[in-house]
Order: C-alpha cells, then structure tokens, then sequence
C-alpha cells in the first residue's frame, strides 16, 4: 500500500511491521516524531509492544539490551549527542551479541548546538561493533529495518540504520508500505537460545580474562566479515519476496567511467542528477552509492572500482586530525593492491550546510582536472 | 555442573560470555589462615555441680519439651533429681552467667520439674551385663544409694545395709517433709531399687553385720554418714527437756513423739538448726533460734532463713549460751553471753568472741543443740585409717584397705546432699576400676567436669558422651545480642499460716509453662544447642548440617576462616585454630 | 531466640567475596527469600566479581552482568520482555551497591521509580567504592575515611538520604535492611514480591576491608549500626506509611564508631556532633513512624 510518509513514519512502520516487542526510547530532535509515531501505535493497538519512556538515551540501550538477552525483538532510536550518550552501551549491546536495531538519524554534534544533517554522529560510533546501513531515500528506510533485523538475528550483532536528519526524516516521499504477512514470511518469530530464563540460570556477561577476551573479539570480527555476504543474501531474498532490492553497494553509471564519486546518505540522490548531467556532456563520470559502511565491504568496494583511475569521495563528516571517514576507508581498502585510484576527499555539508548540485560538480571537477589531489582534505563550500 | 572449564579453541567458545560451570572448583580453604571448630566447652554449672549433672543438657531438653529425656539425662549422673530440685544448695545457680545479665536460672526448681513429671514414670533400667562382683554398701543415705545406683547400672549386684529401719539416710531422718515430701523420696529410692538393688534394713555393720561377712563381696562402699550430735559441753546439757536437732527431726518426721514443746531455744546456725526450729514450730511449739554469728556466717540455706523469718521464727544473732539451767531435773532457763565477731577461723569466717559482762539468761521449755554432726567410726577395722572422725581417703575415695571405699559425710566436710551423690558416684567408678583393674587415675583425669573435681559417669561408659573441652565458660565468652532481658519464672509458695499447721511443701514446683520459659532462659554455655547462628551468617555456606550425631560440621574446603561463625555463636561453642601450612 | 531462615539455597561455595565479606550473606538471605524464578541484574559492583567470572556463576538463578550505571533500567528491560512473553512468576531484582544507587545510578533508579516499573531494587551498601579500592561515594557517612578521602580531608557531607529519596517518588514499597537481621530482611522481601511496581531495599552491608574492621566482625558492626540508630530498620509504603520493624536499643553511637578503623581518627566532639545529627534523624524517624 503506498503512503506519503516522512522518513520518520517509514521508520515507524518498519518497526510496527517488524512486530518488535520491546521499545525503548527517549525523544531528541530530529528523531522525535518516530517515538511519538511509535507511541501512537502502541496506544491504538496498532503495534502490541511494551514502550519504556526512559529518562535518557543511555538508559535506552541498557534497557533494550537487557530485554533482548530476555529474548524480545528490541528496538531504539535516537540522534546525535543521544547516540553519543549511548556511546558505553553501543559497545556492551555488540560485545553482547544482541540482535538490536537502532535507528539514528544522523545530526551534527555540539557545540554549538546544531539539530541539521551530518555524519559525525553515526560515524564516530565505527568502532563498536555496531552494522552500520545508511539509508538514501524513504523507502529505503521502511525496508533496510525489516532487513536489519533479520540480517542482526542472523548474525548476532547489533545494527545501526541511519537517515538524513530533515532531508529524509522530516521529508515526506512515497513509500510502499508491504502487508504484513509479507513481512511476517521475510521475518519470522524471534526466538534465542540463550536467554535470561529461570529455567534454564546461567550468568551473562561475566569478567572476561585476557585467557576469553580476545577470542569473544575475534569471533565477532567474522561475524562482521560475514555479514556482508548475509546482507546480500537477504537482500536478494527481499527483492523476490517484495520486488525490490537495494543492495549494499550501488554503482551507478560506473561502466566506463574514468572517474567515480563516493557518497552515501541523500548526498546520493543529488548526486544521481548531477552525473546524468554530467554524462550527457560527456564526462565519464560514474556514481558509487555505499550503504553499508560497517563492516566495510572492502572486496565489494575493491571489484566495483577496479581499473578506476579517480576516486572523489564525498564525506559529511570529518575524523578530526585526520579526515574524511568515507575516503580513510576507501584509501585503506586500495592500500595494498597493485592497482590504486587516486583519492580525493571532499568535506562537504557539515552541520546540514546544503549539499548543492553546484557543490558536487565543482568536486567533480576538482578530481577530473587534477592528477593527484593537491590537498589531503577538500572543503567545499567553506566560506573562507 | 562442577569442575574447571576448558576451552581447547574459540571454536569451543560461546559468542558472548555465559555460564556453563559453577564456582565450587574453586577451593577458598586456601585462603585462611586460622580455622573454626566446633567445640563444646563446660558450662559454669556443670563444673559446679558437686552431683556432675549434665545441667546446660537437661534444661535444653526442657525447654523443648522433651521433659522424660530430660529426666534421663539427669539420672544418667544423679538419681535423685527429685530430692537434689528442693534441697540442694545449688551451686549451680550460685555460678550461673545468667546472673550477670538479669537473674541466674532457677535450675533447682527445674531439676525438680523434671521429677516431678516423671513421678508417674518407670526408669527403664537397661539390659547389661551382669558382673559377676557383688558390691556391698553400707548405709543409704544419699551417697550410699548414689553408689549402689550407679555400681547397678555397670551391672554389679549390689547389696545397701542400712541401720535403721527405713532407708534414705539424712533425706528420711534429717529433712522435714515440708522441705523433701517423703513420697518423692520413696518414688527415687523405688527407681534405684528397680535397677537390682536390695536395700536390707535393721542390719548394723558392727553389729548384726561385720567385715567377715562382707568377705565374699568384691567391693565395700562405706557411707554411713554423720549422725552423732555435736554437744555443747556445757553444764546442764543432761536436762530433761535438752534434745539434739537431729532427734528432733528423726523423731518428727518418723511421727514419732517429739519429746519438747513450748518455748524453745533452737541452738546453732545450720539447716539442722533451722528446720528444727522450723518443724517444732508446726508441732504448735513456740521456738527461736540462738546463733554465735551474724547471719552472715549462717551455713544454712539463705532461702530457709527467710521462710524461717517469715514464719515469725525470732534468730538471735551474736548470742552463745553458757549454761542450761534446770529445775527438778528439768530445763527453766537458758544463760548466754552475748559475742562479737573477731579475728576468721579456719573455714574463713570471724570467730565469734564473747563479750565480758554480757551474761543474760531466758526462760525456755526446751532447749535444741543443732551445732553440727560427727560421724562414729567405732565399728572400723584398725587397718582403716581414720583421722578425727574421718576415714582417710584419696581421691578416687579408697581407704587404706584394699577394695574398700568411703565417702559422703564421713569424709569430708563439704556436707552436702549433691557432694554425697558425687563421692557415690566416685566410689561405683573407682570399683568398677578396681574390679576391671584398670588405672583409677588416669580415668578420672578423662572425665572430670571443670575443675572443681565433679566427674561424669556418662563419660566414663561412653568416651565419646559429652565431649567438652575442660575449659569453663565465662560470662565475657558469650554473645550476648541474641538474648533479651527476661526475669526469672516464680514459683508459689504456701502462706505463712498455712505453713505453720503442717508439713506440707512451703515451695510449689513450676507449672509447664513456667518451666518451659525458665528453661528457655538458659545460655547454654560453651554447649551448642542447635541455635544455627553459624548456618545463618556464613557468607560462604561452609556449615553444613548434617542432622546426624555431629549434627554441624565446617566445609574446610571452602572455609575462608573469617570467623563469624565464631563470634556470632551465643555461647561460644566453636573455638579458633591456626591453620596448619 | 534461634533464627529461622528457609533451608533452600541458590548459591554456593568457591565464590570470590573476601573473607568476613557481608555482601554474598545478603544475596544469599535475598536469594532465599524469593526463591528460584528470579533473574539477578548486577550492575559493576563488588558483586560482579564475587559470582564469579565468565565461564563460571556461583548462583543457580539467572543472572545478567550490566554497566555500571544501567541496574535499574537494564531490570526495566528484562521486564518489559518477560511481560511480553506472559511470564507472570518470575521476579526481577536488582542487585546493585551503594556507588552503582547513589552516585551514577541514581538517574536510571529515579526514572524506573518515577515510572513505577516492576522488579524489586536491593541496594547492598557498604558506603563506598569498594570493589575499586575504597574511594568515597555519597552514601559515605559523614567524616569516614576512605581512599579519596584520607585523614585531613576525610569526607565532609552526610551520608544521601537514599530512603527519603526514594520515597518521594511514591514508590509501593521501601525498606530499609540489615545482614545481622536476616529475618526482617527476608520477611521484607517476601513482603515486597507480593507487590507490583518499584520495590526498594537499602540493605547496609559491612565491609571489612573498607571499614577496617576484622573479619569477624561483620554482624557485630552491622548490629551496632542498627542498634545505635543510625541505621534503623523501617519500612515506607506508598512514600508515605512508616514503619519501624525493630526497635533499636539506642546505644550510644561511640560504641560502634569505636570499633572501625575508617573513623579512628575522630574526636570526642565529632563524635558528639554525630550523637546529635543521629538523635535528630531518629528523632524525625519515630515521629514519621508513629503518624
């Protein structure tokens, strides 16, 4: 059934269709309107869930990490200095191999305060163990949550599905709305092995001795390798199940092209219409949209760009002292093979400064008209 | 789920930590370094019992309601729990810790609770083996049916000759019936004659019996007691109307025609003196009493001097008499002198000395001599040895012949009901040692109860009864927090006037209940009584209960030795022990 | 006066407490009184080691390690899920010490509280950062010595008033508890698990280690504090009803302060000025109680 749906109910929906059991969640801007929608559901009956309305975003993760190793399908959402609050407990939910899903719509950090799109939030959170899906339009987000769970109950780690905050979250697009057997058949009952049950006590979580610890680490460094391939597969699975597939990765126009741009979030679908134009005046430029950031998909990345000679990666965020997040990736995956692109990297957008059609051609331009790039970090649009 | 838990690969590994083991391979006894143990010590009133009655055991079981076990356990030291209740002097409550947090236990009156409930009971003598030695006692007075009680039940046959025509000794003939009813006394001396015992009345050793005849026995026990009045040597003491206290009781409580009444000069300071004051005045005389001392120095039981008080029987203090003066032959007055105390004697008491010009005389019908009693040893042998009017005996009461034995009043001058018992119970040991020859002293090292020389015969039959560590727990020693202040149980008592018309028992015994919360009172020193405080508040669930013989034992697998169990335990019944490494 | 407690026990021996350690007695009073179906939430404490480590527990009930700061809301999780699997008979407890209550936990107990979300909460406190080392927490009484607060800067604010805190949030129930008492802090639990909603128990636990006192005096200390009124056992239902549950004998607070070595260094006036503030408080305790 299709809708006019802000990003922010399309979240909601794939919630409610998930059949998620338990919420928790404390409201922060732009993420707002995806707990009061969620709240609405469970008033109604719409969704049959327990909603905890925590005192804080910390509590949030701690208390659905708890009601997920209880063994119900949990749920969070949250946004920029709230995900940063849960900064403790993104760690604990991946080290405890839960099945979460948390979505985050992405907002810039203070101070000062900033409530507009950017990366820094989500991405500053790359190291915990968390599968990192960004999400380009709204129907993408309705499905990439159905998809997240069955893609964490699958491999025993938490997922992170992010959206623009306003240009996707507050944005109302058309979005399909699949019925929900279809969902129920693509997402069965969550059931887990080990859980807290008092017939069956044991302790979780216990001190873990450098004897266990690096074990627990390494096993959930092959779970993350392998959740590519899960991704995939599953992705597959929803396109014949609902007719629709997204991928992990997207080229676009990248065929014959001598350059490509990187981006990910809504910046790719400015950046669609950008390259359109650009072909038609002849440039050979091509687009690679990447969706999952964690883990990584280095041999995804690594065959799609194969033979590129330029690589302008478009990064709304930046590592500070360093860089760009999106190009550190890129340059790390092409750093030991024979065959490398040049890679340039473009800081644009920070703090939902507007990513123009205008901005990303001039990135364009600056990869197409130089050999090597002149500057280890490209500012766009920086009023100097 | 015990035992380490090995992982050979990570393969083997969980996804996230979880439990699949529990804690027990790992043994925390490594870390102590002094270590509990339960160890029962004696209680205060144990070591003083002169009878070595287990007492913190009994009134435990009482205060259960396990009133017949209770009873036994008594008998199994003293089978005469009955008479011990209502005339002891009771050590025990003198040494009682309980005094110094309210009020000491009434123990006497529980001891006597549990006889008095037993009344309708039969002792169950045990099937034994029956010793082919027969013992031969002479006398049944309390430490003569103490030995023949306790010889019965090592499975001697034992033969009591008793002079007189009633058995019982100084509980028939010298303590009136409103102290000691004499059916309580017939129901005890009836319990030790079910054990086997044949009592013979009416036969004097010396005189219808001699040591010749005893030839065939094994063992002789000679407890012939004391029962020849002191006098007081002085003139008139040959009066008509002049009687000794002791015939005043024998007589009166036999029924038999005492020959004084009216005003009565009673004189001494003893029980001998008081109740003979006490038993003229319910035959409707009129007596008082003349005392040397102060009441201080008064050997007679504190609670007798203040029913004899009460009774409106006058003692005067500091006062001796001089001289009885007659008339026709028979008593008029009584000339005293009056005394003040002086330098202390040899039992540790001031002297009394007279005051010069302090001669005063009263008038009386009659006159009591209650100064003490002696014993006559005429009827010995010479190679018995005898020193004054004791017989010499060392401490596992041999005299200096062969296989022959004494105890009780004569030989020793703590003249008591409970020290009598002790010395029977001495003696059946000690020929029981004799007969098996077996070292006497190296036995009665092990089953000694304190230090004040009480023994314990369960001991004696069984090593492993009541194993307590000689030390004797101290009021300091105990842990007070889990008492509460509660007064100590009365008793009724018959009014003054109707004590004066007859012999009835002035003290009522406890009722159940009474008995029950007096009991419940009971520290239990040094002797562990199943209160589980260890089990409670060990944080390492290191007590376990057993429920069988050792009912309570430490996990020293996982004891970490810190000692609460220690000091938590109310009656310090486990002790500290440094660790061996 | 024997002491009864049930005979079932749900843990065991080999657990890692130090020697004379009050905190595995209160869990194992706890684990009696509630019984088997119980999940434990233990949040980092001293408890978090005493179970023992991953892949070991020393109790046969569930239990889930936390972070430090999460207790009470990590048990509003497990709630929210077992009510959504219908399960109405398994209890929810919280486990947690002092730091873990009155310092970086208290955020996440208030908003449980305030939402009167269902597990019983036990406090077990033994007045600082113990598992860390002894450094000072709010719940450290006033002029006690620890790690962070040596002698010449020992601590200078009175212990948080958890309880009245508590209470003000109009929880069911509130208690306070004792490991020298275990029947009146089993008899509250049972008490407490018949009532739905936040149940609270602040359940004073010696340490000592950190209270520098012997080994084997941990009941003897823990009934000294009770006795002396600074630490009386009471009951609040409803934020409102009080109840004392025993009657303490008012021994004069020298007794116990005398016997720790974490307040040898004080005065005869500070021990005064302590005589007093504790007269007062139980002075407003009795009159709340006779209300």
């Amino acid at each position: 059934m299709k809708r006019v749906l802000s990003g922010n109910k399309a979240v909601a929906y794939g919630v409610m269709l998930s059949r998620v059991q338990v919420i928790s969640a404390y409201p922060i801007t732009p993420q707002t309107t995806i707990v009061e929608e969620l709240s609405r559901f469970c008033a109604v009956g719409d969704l049959e869930a327990k909603f905890i309305k925590v005192e804080s975003e910390h509590s949030a993760m701690a208390s659905i990490i708890a009601s997920s190793l209880t063994g119900s399908r949990s749920f969070t959402a949250t946004s920029s200095h709230g995900l940063a609050l849960m900064h403790e407990m993104l760690h604990w939910a991946a080290g405890g191999r839960l099945p979460l899903v948390m979505v985050n719509v992405n907002r810039a950090l203070g101070p000062g305060w900033n409530i507009w799109t950017d990366q820094g939030d989500s991405l500053s959170q790359r190291d915990t163990g968390w599968i990192q899906l960004y999400c380009e339009d709204n129907q993408e987000v309705l499905d990439t949550i159905i998809q997240a769970f069955r893609i964490a109950e699958t491999v025993s780690l938490p997922v992170m599905v992010v959206l623009d905050a306003f240009f996707l979250s507050h944005t109302s697009e058309i979005v399909d709305i699949p019925p929900q057997e279809e969902v129920d058949a693509f997402l069965p009952i969550f059931e887990r092995q080990y859980r807290l049950d008092a017939r069956e006590p044991r302790a979780y979580f216990g001190l873990s001795s450098p004897d266990y610890y690096m074990e627990f680490r390494y096993k959930m460094q092959r779970a993350m390798e392998d959740s590519v391939r899960v991704a995939k597969t599953l992705d597959e699975e929803f396109g014949r199940q609902f007719g629709r597939t997204h991928g992990i990765l997207e080229p676009y126009r990248c065929e014959d092209a001598e350059l490509v741009m990187v981006t990910s979030g809504t910046v790719t679908s400015t950046s669609r219409v950008v390259i359109d134009r650009l072909r038609e005046e002849g440039v050979k430029v091509g687009l690679l949209k990447v969706k999952m950031f964690r883990p990584f998909p280095m041999d995804e990345i690594k065959r799609v760009l194969k033979g590129i000679g330029k690589v302008g990666v478009i990064d709304r965020n930046i590592s500070f002292g360093h860089g760009g997040i999106f190009a550190q990736e890129i340059r790390s995956a092409f750093c030991n093979e024979d065959e490398r692109p040049m890679v340039f990297g473009f800081i644009m957008g920070l703090g939902g400064r507007d990513v123009t059609p205008d901005a990303i051609e001039d990135a364009i331009k600056v990869t197409l008209h130089n050999e090597r790039p002149m500057e280890e970090i490209y500012w766009i649009g920086l009023k100097r | 789920m015990a035992g380490k838990i090995i992982f050979r690969g990570e393969s083997e590994m969980p996804l996230f930590p979880v439990s699949s083991g529990d804690m027990r391979w790992n043994r925390t006894g490594t870390w102590r370094y002094i270590r509990p143990k339960y160890e029962d010590k004696t209680p205060p009133c144990n070591a003083a019992c002169p009878a070595g009655v287990d007492i913190a055991g009994f009134i435990g079981l009482v205060a259960e309601g396990r009133y017949e076990e209770a009873w036994h356990l008594v008998r199994e030291e003293n089978p005469f729990p009955g008479v011990c209740g209502r005339v002891c002097f009771h050590p025990c409550v003198s040494s009682c810790n309980r005094e110094h947090y309210d009020e000491a236990l009434a123990i006497n009156a529980l001891e006597r609770f549990v006889a008095d409930r037993a009344l309708a009971l039969e002792p169950k003598p045990p099937v034994r083996n029956v010793r082919k030695e027969k013992v031969a006692v002479v006398g049944s007075g309390p430490s003569g049916l103490s030995c023949a009680y306790h010889a019965a039940k090592m499975g001697y046959p034992v033969t009591v000759f008793e002079e007189l025509q009633q058995s019982g000794g100084i509980l028939r003939m010298g303590i009136p019936p409103y102290r000691l009813p004499k059916d309580i006394l017939d129901k005890e001396i009836a319990d030790i004659e079910a054990y086997g015992v044949e009592i013979k009345t009416g036969v004097r050793l010396g005189t219808e019996l001699t040591f010749e005849d005893l030839k065939d026995y094994g063992a002789i026990y000679l407890a012939t007691g004391a029962h020849v009045s002191r006098t007081l040597n002085i003139p008139g003491e040959d009066l008509d109307g002049v009687l000794s206290g002791l015939d005043v009781l024998r007589n009166s409580n036999l029924g038999k025609e005492v020959r004084i009444g009216g005003r009565v000069a009673v004189i001494g300071g003893g029980n001998t003196a008081l109740d003979s004051a006490r038993a003229l005045l319910r035959l409707g005389g009129n007596p008082f009493i003349l005392y040397r001392r102060s009441r201080n120095e008064m050997p007679a039981f504190d609670e007798e001097i203040s029913e004899a008080l009460e009774e409106g029987i006058e003692i005067r203090y500091l006062v001796s008499p001089t001289e009885i003066i007659g008339h026709e032959g028979r008593v008029t007055q009584l000339a005293c002198v009056e005394m003040e105390l002086g330098e202390e004697d040899e039992t540790g008491r001031r002297s009394p000395v007279p005051i010069p010009d302090s001669r005063f005389t009263i008038d009386v019908d009659g006159v009591v001599v209650a100064i003490g009693e002696e014993s006559d040893l005429a009827f010995l042998p010479e190679d018995i040895r005898v020193e004054g009017t004791m017989v010499t005996t060392d401490t596992a009461a041999r005299t200096s012949r062969k296989d022959v034995f004494a105890g009780g009043d004569i030989v020793t001058l703590h003249r008591t009901v409970a020290h009598a018992i002790g010395f029977g119970k001495l003696a059946a040991i000690s020929i029981d040692c004799a007969l098996r020859k077996r070292d006497v002293g190296v036995v009665l090292q092990g089953i000694q109860v304190g230090e004040n020389g009480s023994i314990s015969v369960a001991k004696y039959l069984d090593e492993l009864a009541r194993r307590r560590a000689p030390h004797v727990v101290v009021y300091e020693e105990l842990n007070l927090a889990y008492f509460e202040h509660q007064a100590r149980s009365e008793r009724a008592r018959a009014s003054v006037p109707e004590r004066a018309t007859d012999f009835r028992e002035v003290i009522a015994g406890f009722t159940e209940q009474k008995a029950v919360r007096e009991a419940e009172r009971c520290f239990s020193c040094g002797v562990c009584n199943d209160c589980e405080n260890c089990y409670v508040f060990c944080p390492d669930l290191c007590v376990i209960i057993d429920g069988g013989v050792v009912r309570y034992r430490i996990n020293y697998d996982y004891c970490k030795g810190c000692g609460i169990c220690i000091a938590e335990c109310p009656r310090n019944a486990l002790s500290v022990e440094k660790e061996a490494k | 006066m024997k002491i009864h407690i049930p005979r079932d026990e749900f843990m065991d021996s080999g657990h890692l407490a130090c020697s004379g350690c009050g905190s595995p007695l209160g869990l194992r009073y706890a684990l009696k009184a509630l019984g088997e179906k119980v999940v434990i939430v233990i949040p980092a404490s001293c408890m978090s080691i005493i179970v023992g480590p991953f892949p070991y527990s020393a109790v046969s009930v569930p239990v889930v390690h936390v972070a430090f700061e999460t207790a009470a809301c990590s048990a509003s999780g497990v709630r929210a899920s077992l009510d959504m699997q219908g399960d109405e008979e398994t209890t929810v407890v919280a486990w947690a010490g002092d730091g873990g209550t009155f310092d970086i936990g208290i955020q996440a107990l208030s908003g449980a509280a305030e939402r009167n979300d269902d597990f019983i909460y036990i406090c077990s406190d033994n007045e600082a950062y113990m598992n860390t080392g002894i450094q000072r927490s709010s719940a450290t009484p006033y002029l006690a010595w620890t790690t962070t607060t040596p002698v010449g800067n020992v601590k200078e604010h009175p212990k948080k008033n958890i309880m009245a805190i508590m209470a003000d949030h109009g929880i069911p129930y509130a208690a306070t508890a004792c490991v020298a008492y275990p029947e009146d802090f089993i008899r509250k639990l049972k008490k407490a698990q018949g009532i739905k909603g936040t149940r609270f128990i602040h359940l004073l636990s010696p340490c000592p280690a950190g209270w520098r006192i012997a080994s084997d005096e941990t009941i003897k200390v823990a009934r000294l504090a009770v006795e002396t009124r600074i630490f009386p056992l009471y009951e609040i239902e409803k934020g409102e009803v009080y109840a004392l549950t025993y009657r303490p004998k008012g021994i004069p607070v020298v007794e116990y302060l005398s016997q720790q070595g974490r307040f040898s260094h004080l005065t005869g006036e500070e021990m005064a000025t302590i005589q007093e503030t504790v007269d007062h408080q139980w002075g407003r305790l009795a009159e709340k109680c006779q209300a």
